[in-house]
């Protein structure tokens, strides 16, 4: 084809009637390109966006010994119960908890993740200091200041609710989190908040065994 | 003579190089993108923030639809076919070799183990339309979830292709789920994965924005 292109762009050293016999091998290839590439952008975008996001999740062994639970600060525990209609229901450790309810904005539940860092961080007078990672990136350390979050998704949860709260733990940077199934007690607990939550740490342990 | 050519050749540029070019990248980039292989059923994933994209080969997708069924999907044809002859050897399935072929380069499904013969013979178009139960899940007792036993399985076809060289990575075990599922269904399968020492797996979201928030 090209070729074909190439002798009428140089052959117009003879006369008229040469010329014109030339001019009709000459194809505008214009539109043809034009659509070429329209297909090109079509299947190059098709192709790279198509593919999903994963995001990593860990579970914690079923099988576990009881001698193998190391038992953290109840102050630095913060439990949100995943409910129904996109609420999130929390509270903080598990004497004298009092429930509370948000939901996943960024005012709502991130708000509430952060008050209990903040207030870890003030309770066991924890320093942050920035320290730079491999790339040369500071990033803000705090010794041990991490606060452990209990993620537990009721039954009346959706599956958005869940990546919803995972999504926070990541966005807060929260170190140490675990999805845990819910206890008739917190069950209760959500209906009736003002009767209290009757756990203890035996059940809790109990609970992660079984 | 030789200064009016110039005039007259000056306004048309020679396309046929540029679109050679058009038409050989259109050509790659149509040869190297996947036809997408036909969904049995359609699942709008949550946005997350994670930029981890999915890995394109050896995985294992334990997809939940909205009301809480569950289909699987495996990549490689290879790993497919050695899989389906190891379920048919074991449970006595009394399948033949098109019929594995067929398996091997089937999409996702949702069929108990006794019903997998017949949605294998349906023709393609048809599959959607198969009334599946999805794969049944017996939480109480994991010797007896199809599921935990599919995926157990898989696992040991990708090892021992891994091992003759036919496929680069063992399995990965990714959760896609409805952004409506219910909870309890998903439950259930994240239950099945530990029960079987799957402790670490993905979960697949779409990009954060692209998704209308809540």
């Amino acid at each position: 084809m090209s070729e074909i292109a190439q002798d009428g762009g140089g052959g117009h050293k003879k006369g008229g009637k040469v010329r014109s016999k030339k001019m009709s091998t000459r194809i505008d290839f214009t539109p043809m390109v034009d659509l070429g590439f329209l297909l090109i952008t079509f299947f190059m975008l098709t192709t790279t966006l198509a593919k999903p996001q994963i995001m990593a999740l860990v579970m914690p062994d079923k099988d576990i010994e009881k001698e193998d639970i190391e038992p953290v600060k109840e102050s630095k525990v913060l439990t949100l119960l995943l409910g129904a209609n996109d609420k999130v229901y929390w509270y903080e450790g598990i004497t004298d908890a009092k429930l509370d309810s948000t939901d996943y904005s960024a005012e709502g539940v991130r708000q509430v993740i952060l008050n209990k860092m903040d207030k870890v961080r003030e309770q066991f007078k924890l320093e942050t200091y920035k320290k730079k990672n491999k790339e040369g990136v500071e990033i803000e350390h705090t010794d041990g200041s991490y606060i452990n979050v209990i993620i537990k998704p009721t039954k009346d949860a959706r599956y958005k609710n869940l990546v919803d709260a995972l999504d926070e733990m990541a966005i807060s940077k929260v170190r140490y989190y675990v999805i845990l199934e819910v206890s008739a007690l917190e069950e209760a607990f959500i209906k009736n908040p003002a009767g209290g939550l009757k756990f203890s740490v035996e059940e809790q342990v109990e609970a992660a065994t079984n | 003579m030789p200064k009016n050519k110039p005039k007259r050749s000056a306004p048309s540029v020679d396309m046929t190089a540029m679109c050679d070019v058009a038409f050989l990248l259109l050509t790659f980039f149509m040869l190297t993108a996947k036809a997408k292989p036909q969904e049995t059923l359609v699942i709008d994933t949550p946005s997350s923030i994670s930029e981890t994209k999915l890995p394109d080969a050896g995985t294992v997708t334990v997809l939940i639809s909205k009301d809480g069924k569950i289909f699987l999907d495996m990549t490689g044809q290879h790993t497919r076919l050695d899989l389906i002859t190891n379920i048919d050897t074991a449970y006595a399935l009394r399948l033949s070799e098109e019929q594995k072929m067929k398996f091997s380069n089937l999409g996702s499904f949702g069929v108990s183990r006794s019903q997998l013969k017949k949605f294998i013979d349906l023709p393609s178009a048809e599959r959607s339309a198969f009334p599946a139960a999805g794969i049944p899940v017996d939480t109480a007792d994991i010797n007896k979830s199809e599921l935990a036993d599919w995926i157990h399985r898989a696992r040991l076809a990708q090892y021992r292709m891994k091992q003759s060289g036919k496929v680069k990575e063992e399995y990965v075990i990714i959760v896609k789920a409805d952004k409506d599922t219910p909870y309890p269904a998903v439950q259930k399968v994240i239950n099945t994965l530990t029960d079987i020492k799957v402790n670490k797996f993905n979960l697949i979201t779409s990009m954060e924005g692209k998704a209308e928030k809540k």
